[in-house]
């Protein structure tokens, strides 16, 4: 009730801000006119330029011929910018016609505004590390999730798609892992708002078909609609986020309104999709020789009963490709985009929706597909001190799957397995002679969400240097998974009927709201320049989620109909209430343009900690120093050093942790509930601290052409939040609570641009990043006793395992063996496992280049990492069992005296080798060198000009997203290793109208 | 006036902000309780939610350790461990590991028992702490409560040290104790649990709470001592507690008929686990029961139908049998219903009659009563349509008695390999069978987790 009724107070207090303001804003002004000119610089017409009439959102883009207009009084200024140029400023004046010749700048890197979160800065002045990609590159890929846009192209970003299946989600690494079991997530932050990404598929329902049941929320976020992605990176960038920043920071902005006429846009995209690489299996001669050695090697010379594949059950002839039969389908992708946009001096707006779909690769008809719109809404007074900023997106998802991944299927099958149908087209069962994988498919997983998401930004200037502005922000994210389980999917031998049939449902809803007042004060003075940011932080999240089964149908019929069950169980039912409270101020000077100084500071609550460490204070100073300002180098136009050091903290722990309850369980016995202690008790744990440093140079060559960028960076989270793991004695697995371990994360990070060349009508740009992470435990007291002794070691990254020491096949009795750490003669898990494999990326990054020549337009980038991972092995039982395996198998020990990679084959019967080879995929021999070079993504475009009166154009491209993987990693994709889809190779051929 | 206005309304607006900036923030931070949890002491301050606390033990039981019959439970593991089940999954199972005796110290399916079993102690524990504080609750029910809170505890317990042999024995809810415990040698152990039982046994009335069999009173306890007796090799005390059950007739009697032995009527029952929902049968059926041949998961060792003679009405009535014409199999038909039947028909038996006159019989023959022994054991063959023992030496009974214990235990909790391992047996039965025996192999191996967490467990039972 109290809450409530501090909800509404500061709602309250919201509303009484935008309407007490507005009344004396309307000040007189000129009126409007509409000025156009013409672009150039020393080549010719510059196209691209922004043009943007002062302390106004009115602005326009000058065209290919550099030609431009807009609408502005003869009092305004207009301001041309262009990167790598020095800013032309003019006075409107009478006229209507502008011609301006720009300037090549040997000081400005760059003028583009870049959004820090709670301020903008421009790439010059910044002080902190913030990366940036622009829906001039996000545009140019045919992705469906805007993570996908950032792989390669921003350094200190790894990300990772856990499955080619559409709707799933994505591991995001923003400078490596920095809390050993907290979250590692970032923040995400569109348009101003918080955004929740954890998932709110439930493994009820989803469990089977998308990798942890994770459904990426941003998958609600079409990427066409995106303007910038930053990424706050270091402490002077993220402490402004505090407790939250810890993780680095993504910052989505959507495209906005813009004054100018109206412009409507229609673009259409059609394509394909399908995997990447196959992995060499053995086909049906290779395998069944496989199989009789092994029987033949454990002296077996009768096949048994169960060897179906070897004994003649059956059909040896039979010699299939089940990765083609099963993962290999083709998907077919459509979308279609129409965007309209425009505005007056005073108001702009955008408008925009987008239909789009894509199948599957898998057998049979499933699709995904999502409808979403966009809008926008920009007002300002007529003396500009009062604007207001709309922005608000719904999408509807709709997900149709096989409850199943036939991966781990298409490569474990034998080649001669039986057909998946018989002649009546029914599914095949061969006599229960094996499971057929497409029953699984019987079970289908459907899925609906809804996702609105709405901002709103007041801002009043007043007494010259002030403004005031609130942010007031709203977001609701539904979620229902439909999962139904016929009893058609288990082996008919079993005898069941429609009453084992099973329908299972989950929910989710998420409802959150922020509002954040603000107020600032500029001045700018002859020398020098402040800028003062105070603001507050208020915001809620309530989170339900629930799973419901049904069990036992009177036909199939009805399995959809939850009231024709038998018998309904809540699987699980869960609310909470997440709230969160700080204040936060940003102090930035600058002296003469030529040194920057920024303090970040907040001061943040949570309720996720017990009552005496709800709060915590994070900050972060930093420096930068344009060493080219007022001194002369040769060569250089451009020299900036920058650092920064702060602090920011992590809460990613679930809520209500630190309470002593009992929870409901699902134990009805005999009339009661289910009632069991929820956890052990820790009323004490705090907030996780890092602790970031960050030393950068940037300088720019030979006015801009080239531009380059080095960071160090060393970041040290301790006072780790963790759920400590206990022995089983103590009735938990683990307890909730700060451990004194200490993680460093460092690395150094390399940008490099250049324009290669420009003319009158051509031009090539070529961008290279590169990152070197390097992720170290420095500490981690009582290591040696826990259960993490066998997963981390002092000194060692993170993300590394310990596994026994391959020394190969023993050339007298065929079977693997291992070094025997120590010494006891017996090869044991905890003692011999000391083998360490560094499973995370030793590094990573993308070389870009757009080349442009007349109408048309290539654009591609190369992403390649270099890291080590799991190969074919991992996941197999010996050779020799009833599986299929990789044609490297192949050498194999035959005989005494044979040297091998391979060991020999068994059927399981021959223990040694049996328990050999279970020690085998625990060992080195089960990595392998997983680094790649991917042509990421390619785009060829042409524009043609339809009307040069109005500039109306048609863009014709095609764009291509994993085409070509150079790897010599044998095991399939190397960016999947753990036996999901993995991502799919795209081409897409598409139209795009310009009116 | 346009100025005035003005400057009152910049006055209330810096008033504004600057209560944005001091206002009350310990209050918002306030969230509404926890969905579903209860704070503890409210638990034990209502009788409902602290036997809700105390009956999600037997649920726990029933469902995810020890005694449930699903695939984690003993029936299905101690089954394809000794001679009483065939495993039928693929190789890879983890389950396989038991079949094959192929089992490591980081067996997944070890650890689930462990921690399973410890997370119940766990919660008998707290419950028993909380009870002692709770000034709320009645002396009755809390009598109630708490025997049975410590029957379930020493139940656990007795499997526990007969499956790891010396344990770490807590009594706590601290973890900092309970992650630093050593083992306990199995003789204190069970001094603890008798004690436990001894206490329960005090405390619990002599008839059921309910008109069911569900949950624990006097005779559920004593058949539980009469069996922890059993395996402590105290024969008199062992014939004592068995008699007190055997002697109540007009609770307990023998089903004439076998086939009604596992309904939910049964008056042979001592203790029955209730379904979840009602409608529910046993999961114990969905384990065993198939239709059609090679069997899905598990089927019974043929060797113990053939063993059986020839007009054994356990045979017709608790043994199923597929055929595909060259290839025959069998399966355990105690409990006979998989599907929901509206109103449930069998209740999974956790304690029965039949096991009491078998202790009984087995305690005379070693105390020289081996008449009295042979009646008993005649009970059990006669019910099933047998003739009456031709055994007259005392360990021509004893191995009689063991027979009938593998004939009419079977496929219950384990009840054969604890019965061979207890007498010796396992060795001569199981070397022959199974590829991977080994003589450590009477005990599981203690979780490798658990002794790296906690070195004072060292050292890890022989043979791991």
């Amino acid at each position: 009730m109290k809450n409530n009724y501090r909800r509404s107070y500061v709602l309250a207090l919201t509303s009484a801000l935008f309407f007490t303001y507005n009344s004396p804003i309307l000040s007189q002004n000129l009126p409007l006119k509409t000025i156009s000119g013409t672009i150039t610089d020393a080549d010719g017409p510059l196209g691209g330029v922004n043009v943007l009439v002062k302390n106004t959102a009115r602005g326009s883009i000058s065209d290919l011929e550099g030609r431009y207009s807009l609408t502005a009084a003869a009092n305004d200024t207009v301001v041309f910018t262009y990167l790598g140029y020095k800013p032309q400023v003019v006075a409107v004046g009478n006229g209507s016609i502008l011609n301006v010749t720009m300037q090549l700048d040997a000081t400005s890197l760059d003028q583009v505004v870049i959004n820090a979160g709670y301020y903008t800065t421009t790439d010059n002045k910044r002080t902190g590390s913030i990366g940036r990609v622009s829906a001039a590159e996000i545009d140019k890929q045919p992705i469906n999730n805007p993570l996908e846009a950032l792989q390669g192209r921003v350094t200190g970003v790894d990300v990772v798609q856990n499955s080619g299946t559409p709707g799933g989600g994505f591991k995001v690494r923003i400078r490596g892992q920095n809390s050993l079991m907290a979250g590692n997530e970032p923040l995400y932050i569109i348009d101003g708002v918080p955004y929740d990404t954890q998932t709110l598929g439930s493994p009820n329902t989803s469990g089977g078909i998308l990798p942890f049941a994770d459904v990426s929320p941003l998958n609600a976020i079409n990427p066409e609609t995106i303007e910038s992605i930053e990424i706050l990176k270091d402490a002077d960038a993220t402490a402004i986020y505090g407790s939250r920043g810890a993780n680095g920071v993504v910052l989505i902005t959507t495209k906005k309104g813009r004054e100018g006429k109206t412009k409507i846009s229609v673009s259409s995209s059609t394509g394909i999709a399908h995997i990447n690489r196959k992995a060499k299996l053995l086909n049906t001669e290779q395998y069944l020789e496989m199989r009789r050695e092994a029987f033949a090697n454990d002296g077996i010379t009768e096949y048994p009963a169960w060897a179906y594949d070897v004994n003649g059950t059956w059909n040896m002839d039979r010699d299939t490709d089940w990765q083609k039969e099963l993962i290999g389908g083709t998907a077919n992708t459509r979308k279609l985009l129409a965007q309209v946009s425009g505005g007056s001096s005073h108001t702009q707006f955008l408008l925009s929706g987008q239909y789009q779909e894509e199948t599957t690769v898998f057998p049979g008809d499933y699709n995904y597909d999502r409808i979403s719109v966009n809008t926008n809404v920009n007002h300002q007074s007529r003396n500009g001190k009062f604007k207001v900023v709309f922005t608000g997106g719904y999408a509807l998802e709709k997900n149709y799957l096989p409850n199943r991944d036939f991966s781990s299927d298409a490569l474990q099958l034998a080649p001669n397995t039986p057909a998946l149908y018989d002649e009546e087209g029914n599914l095949n069962w061969e006599n229960s002679t094996f499971t057929n994988p497409l029953a699984a498919a019987d079970s289908k997983y459907k899925q609906n969400s809804n996702n609105l998401i709405s901002n709103t930004v007041t801002s009043y200037s007043f007494l010259e240097n002030f403004e005031v502005k609130i942010n007031v922000g709203y977001g609701l994210s539904y979620l229902k998974g439909v999962t139904t389980t016929p009893h058609t999917i288990f082996d008919p031998a079993y005898g069941l009927d429609s009453s084992s049939s099973m329908l299972t449902t989950s929910e989710g809803r998420r409802t959150y709201w922020i509002s954040e007042p603000q107020i600032s004060w500029k001045k700018t003075g002859n020398m020098s320049e402040w800028d003062i940011l105070l603001g507050t932080t208020f915001q809620e999240n309530n989170t339900e989620q629930g799973s419901i089964i049904g069990i036992g149908f009177p036909t199939n019929h009805f399995i959809n109909n939850m009231s024709a069950a038998s018998t309904l169980l809540i699987l699980d039912e869960n609310k909470t209430n997440y709230k969160y409270h700080s204040i936060f101020a940003r102090i930035n000077y600058a002296y003469i343009d030529r040194f920057f100084l920024n303090a970040t500071g907040r001061r943040d609550g949570s309720s996720r900690f017990g009552p005496d460490n709800k709060y915590g204070n994070f900050g972060a100073l930093g420096a930068a120093w344009i060493f080219t300002q007022g001194n002369d180098f040769p060569l250089i136009n451009f020299g900036k050093l920058r650092g920064s050091y702060g602090i920011a903290g992590n809460d990613q722990i679930g809520d209500y942790q630190y309470l002593q309850t009992y929870s409901i369980q699902d134990y009805p016995y005999d009339g009661n509930i289910g009632l069991v202690p929820a956890r052990l008790y820790n009323p004490n744990f705090k907030w996780e601290k890092i602790i970031k440093r960050e030393l950068a140079v940037e300088m720019g060559f030979l006015r801009n052409k080239i531009s380059f960028s080095a960071a160090y960076y060393n970041n040290r989270s301790s006072n780790q939040l963790v759920s400590y793991a206990l022995p089983g004695t103590t009735g938990f697995p683990s307890i909730q609570s700060n451990l004194d371990a200490l993680v460093e994360n460092s690395g150094f990070e390399f940008e490099l641009n250049g324009v290669i060349g420009r003319g009158s009508n051509f031009s090539w740009n070529s961008s290279f990043n590169l990152s070197l992470p390097r992720n170290k435990l420095l500490a981690f007291p009582g290591l040696e006793n826990s259960t993490y002794a066998n997963r981390y070691v002092i000194g060692e990254p993170l993300n590394i395992v310990k596994l026994y020491e391959l020394q190969g096949v023993n050339p007298e009795t065929g079977i693997f063996e291992f070094t025997d750490f120590n010494g006891d003669g017996v090869i044991s898990s905890d003692k011999d496992k000391q083998y360490i494999a560094d499973l995370s990326p030793k590094f990573f990054g993308g070389i870009s280049n757009t080349i442009n020549y007349k109408a048309w337009s290539l654009n591609f980038l190369f992403q390649f990492a270099k890291k080590k991972g799991y190969n074919q092995y991992r996941f197999t039982t010996p050779p020799g069992t009833l599986s299929n395996q990789n044609i490297s198998v192949l050498d194999r020990w035959q005989q005494p005296g044979d040297q091998a990679a391979m060991q020999r084959f068994t059927t399981g019967e021959n223990y040694e080798a049996y328990l050999a080879y279970s020690q085998f995929t625990q060992s080195n021999g089960v990595i392998s060198d997983a680094s790649f070079l991917r042509l990421r993504s390619l785009e060829l475009a042409y524009k043609l000009t339809i009307n040069k009166e109005t500039g109306a154009s048609c863009r014709i491209f095609l764009q291509g997203l994993n085409l070509l993987t150079f790897s010599s990693f044998e095991g399939g994709d190397p960016e999947q290793l753990k036996g999901f889809i993995p991502p799919l190779r795209r081409i897409t051929l598409g139209t795009q109208i310009n009116l | 006036m346009k100025t005035t206005f003005t400057h009152i309304n910049k006055n209330l607006f810096y008033l504004f902000i600057c209560s944005l900036f001091f206002m009350g923030c310990e209050d918002f931070l306030e969230v509404n309780d926890p969905f579903g949890q209860i704070n503890t002491p409210e638990v034990f301050e209502d009788e409902a939610t602290a036997t809700a606390a105390v009956t999600s033990l037997y649920a726990k039981l029933r469902d995810e350790v020890l005694l449930t019959g699903t695939t984690q439970g003993l029936t299905a593991l101690m089954g394809i461990y000794s001679d009483e089940l065939d495993f039928y999954g693929l190789g890879a199972e983890p389950m396989d590991s038991f079949y094959q005796h192929y089992i490591f110290s980081d067996d997944p399916i070890v650890e689930g028992i462990w921690n399973g079993s410890y997370s119940l102690i766990y919660m008998g524990n707290a419950i028993l702490e909380s009870l002692d504080k709770s000034d709320k609750i009645g002396p009755d029910i809390k009598k109630q409560l708490r025997g049975e809170t410590l029957f379930i505890r020493a139940l656990t317990y007795s499997y526990l040290v007969n499956l790891f042999g010396d344990i770490p024995y807590a009594t706590t809810t601290d973890f900092g104790l309970n992650s630093m415990l050593s083992r306990m040698p199995a003789s204190e152990v069970y001094e603890n649990i008798i004690m436990d039982l001894q206490e329960a046994k005090g405390l619990l009335g002599a008839n059921y709470i309910s008109s069911e069999r569900t949950r624990a009173n006097q005779m559920v306890v004593a058949s539980l001592l009469a069996r922890v007796y059993i395996f402590t090799e105290q024969w008199d005390l062992a014939a004592l507690e068995a008699t007190t059950i055997i002697n109540n007739t007009s609770v307990f009697n023998l089903e004439v008929d076998v086939a009604n032995e596992f309904l939910k009527e049964s008056t042979s029952a001592i203790l029955q686990f209730k379904p979840k929902s009602e409608g529910e049968n046993t999961q114990e059926a969905s384990l065993f029961l198939f239709e059609s041949g090679p069997p899905p998961l598990v089927a019974l060792n043929p060797q113990l139908y053939e063993g059986m003679e020839p007009n054994d009405g356990r045979k017709e009535h608790w043994i199923g049998v597929v055929t595909d014409g060259s290839e025959t199999w069998y399966f355990p038909n105690k409990y006979k219903i998989e599907a929901n039947t509206g109103t449930s028909i069998e209740y999974s038996v956790v304690l029965r009659l039949s096991e009491q006159f078998l202790i009984r019989a087995e305690a005379r023959a070693k105390l020289g009563n081996l008449s009295g022994a042979l009646d008993d054991l005649n009970v059990i063959r006669n019910r099933a349509g047998l003739m009456d023992s031709e055994a007259t030496t005392e360990s021509g009974i004893l191995d009689a008695i063991s027979t009938e214990r593998y004939h009419e235990l079977f496929s219950e909790f384990g009840h054969r390999w604890f019965d061979i391992k207890r007498l010796g047996l396992a060795n001569d039965i199981l070397a022959p069978i199974k590829p991977g025996w080994k003589p450590t192999d009477l005990l599981l191996p203690i979780p490798e987790n658990e002794l790296l967490m906690n070195p004072k467990l060292e050292p890890q039972n022989p043979g791991y």
